[in-house]
């Protein structure tokens, strides 16, 4: 097969000295997530030795830790929200603005918006109750994310906007590393939350909560978590980062190869060192097997995907734009920024083009286009016009409408 | 404040580095010949520079740098009257990081050991490096013998061979290098 030509490929470069990584040793953070699958069968599977890369998996306790350490230097690229990175690239939140690379997707689909099993008790377990919840007099609801500019508060806006609740306005908002979300939810800290697996399939499990949407059905296919890096780290090791993608784009393609991979990735991913849950939580979502804790049961059509022939691995320029049109319609940025500029300097798409080709992997138009659940079509070819389309936003510089 | 450990390995009873030392302002402590056993006192003393005063280094001499270097690696700096460029190269192989001969001068030993210890760093980044290499290329020696012993007993091919050992691997929550250390000793086991 070709896997295994290209390798040989590879190895007989690398023995001739002309792509010998700069850095052989890394650091990689993650979080636990199952979609962290990718960089922790590539570090344990002999994917990175491969590359001359020996790879330490190190766990991190929240999204705002792992930033903070791949600032620092102490990881060197990191399993990472997309609006993670884009985050620090534009300085918005706790961290100094630092030119941040993606180096490529790791995953597209299988994060979901959950409810507490209290708020399904009194009734609202569609998005039509929780509207009348949220406009209520009385308590407000409160609702958990991930990360102010991550991915998991992103689809959490889109979703409630979509369904006529301003999320800014009509519930509160909180900060939660994704492992407590099942413990805040027991604790009713929060009427429910927007995460990855498999937290939200335990809450399902444990019954203290039900999953109204998948994120997938906000945006099919949607973009999710990227390997990231600062930027100064790819300028300074530029074979070694392109070495690490090819590695982690082999172990991508190993796992979405048959379910027998999924299966056996899902129950390497229980263990202890890396997400840590019951077999039992991760393993239905991961194979595309959903329940949401009312009754219904279906397979997805758009599940946790990995590979898909490079389409999942694409730095899609489109896709980096448009979580800088959701910072804009949140009123995150005052001002538009030069959404295709700013793109095209942290997307790496020269170095994953490079990786890609040599593993003879598909490298698809650096735009997409697709249609989310409220109608709208984004396609990048007009983010300053998009961010301003939306009915529900907090745009707040002086031409915004009033609201 | 530097701790330097002075191997005083001259004839003289009084070396003449050590009053130059002290003049410069550093800690050190002394031992006279290199009948000591060196590991041991780095081990005990932990100095951050050792210096060797010598006539000639001898073979003991070199033998215990590279004792040093292997196990607890340290800058040395090793004066010496010994001009052979034969004797030079083989105390920098063994592991010194400066040689230097002839002319001790207080002034002079400042950046006599800045030189050294910067020499030792760039050198330890080296070798980690280098150590990283070795240990990835014996790991995927391992893994190739493990996936060629596993091709002959299912009579598969690479790639399947491949996938038959991920797959065990991750199903036991093992990393790959250990499936193959299984299969590499139970083919032992088994005998051809």
């Amino acid at each position: 097969m070709s896997e295994h030509k290209n390798s040989r490929i590879d190895t007989q470069a690398w023995a001739a000295g002309s792509d010998i990584p700069e850095k052989r040793v890394l650091n990689l953070g993650f979080m636990a997530l199952t979609d962290a699958a990718s960089v922790i069968v590539a570090a344990t599977q002999g994917f990175a030795e491969k590359y001359g890369l020996t790879i330490n998996l190190q766990r991190q306790a929240s999204w705002a830790s792992l930033r903070d350490k791949l600032l620092s230097g102490e990881l060197d690229a990191a399993h990472s929200l997309y609006g993670l990175i884009y985050g620090v690239q534009l300085g918005l939140g706790g961290a100094p603005a630092t030119d941040m690379a993606v180096l490529m997707g790791l995953n597209q689909n299988g994060q979901s918006i959950n409810l507490s099993h209290a708020l399904q008790f009194a009734g609202v377990t569609t998005s039509d109750a929780l509207n009348l919840r949220a406009h209520q007099k009385g308590a407000r609801l409160t609702f958990a994310q991930t990360l102010p500019t991550g991915t998991h508060a992103m689809w959490l806006y889109y979703w409630l906007a979509s369904q006529g609740i301003h999320p800014l306005e009509d519930v509160d908002s909180v900060v939660v590393p994704p492992p407590q979300m099942v413990a805040h939810l027991k604790a009713r800290r929060i009427d429910g939350f927007c995460a990855g697996e498999p937290w939200c399939a335990q809450a399902v499990d444990e019954n203290l909560g039900f999953t109204l949407a998948t994120t997938q059905s906000i945006w099919p296919d949607h973009p999710e978590k990227v390997l990231g890096c600062t930027r100064a780290f790819v300028e300074q090791h530029p074979n070694t980062a392109r070495a690490l993608v090819m590695a982690v784009l082999e172990a991508s393609r190993f796992i979405d190869e048959n379910e027998e991979n999924k299966r056996s990735t899902a129950k390497f991913l229980s263990g202890s060192d890396y997400v840590d849950a019951p077999l039992s939580a991760i393993q239905p979502r991961f194979l595309g097997q959903y329940q949401d804790g009312l009754g219904h049961a279906w397979l997805d059509p758009h599940p946790l995907r990995f590979h898909a022939d490079g389409a999942v691995n694409m730095p899609y320029i489109s896709d980096g734009m448009w979580f800088m049109t959701q910072f804009r319609r949140w009123g995150l940025l005052r001002d538009d920024p030069d959404y295709q500029g700013i793109a095209r300097q942290v997307q790496q798409l020269d170095l994953y083009r490079q990786a890609a080709e040599a593993l003879n992997i598909r490298v698809p138009a650096e735009q997409r286009s697709a249609t989310l659940l409220d109608g709208k079509t984004w396609d990048g070819s007009d983010p300053v016009g998009y961010a301003r389309s939306f009915t529900l936003h907090a745009l707040a510089d002086s031409d915004a409408v009033a609201l | 404040m530097l701790r330097i450990l002075l191997i005083n390995d001259t004839p003289k009873k009084v070396g003449r580095l050590k009053a130059a030392l002290i003049e410069a302002g550093f800690e050190v402590i002394d031992e006279s010949g290199l009948t000591i056993d060196l590991p041991e006192r780095v081990e005990a003393v932990r100095p951050d520079v050792i210096l060797i005063d010598t006539e000639s280094p001898s073979r003991d001499v070199m033998e215990q740098v590279v004792l040093v270097s292997r196990d607890q690696p340290r800058p040395i700096v090793m004066f010496t009257d010994e001009h052979d460029p034969g004797v030079m190269r083989q105390a920098i192989q063994s592991g010194v990081s400066a040689y230097i001969v002839e002319g001790i001068h207080a002034q002079r030993l400042q950046p006599i050991l800045d030189v050294a210890m910067a020499r030792f760093e760039s050198d330890q980044a080296l070798r980690a490096q280098l150590q990283a290499r070795d240990a990835q290329l014996a790991e995927r020696k391992r893994i190739e013998l493990a996936k060629g012993l596993l091709m002959k007993m299912k009579n598969c091919n690479e790639e399947e061979a491949y996938t038959l050992m991920r797959r065990q691997a991750m199903s036991r929550q093992q990393k790959l290098l250990q499936v193959a250390e299984q299969i590499i000793a139970m083919h032992d086991m088994l005998g051809e």
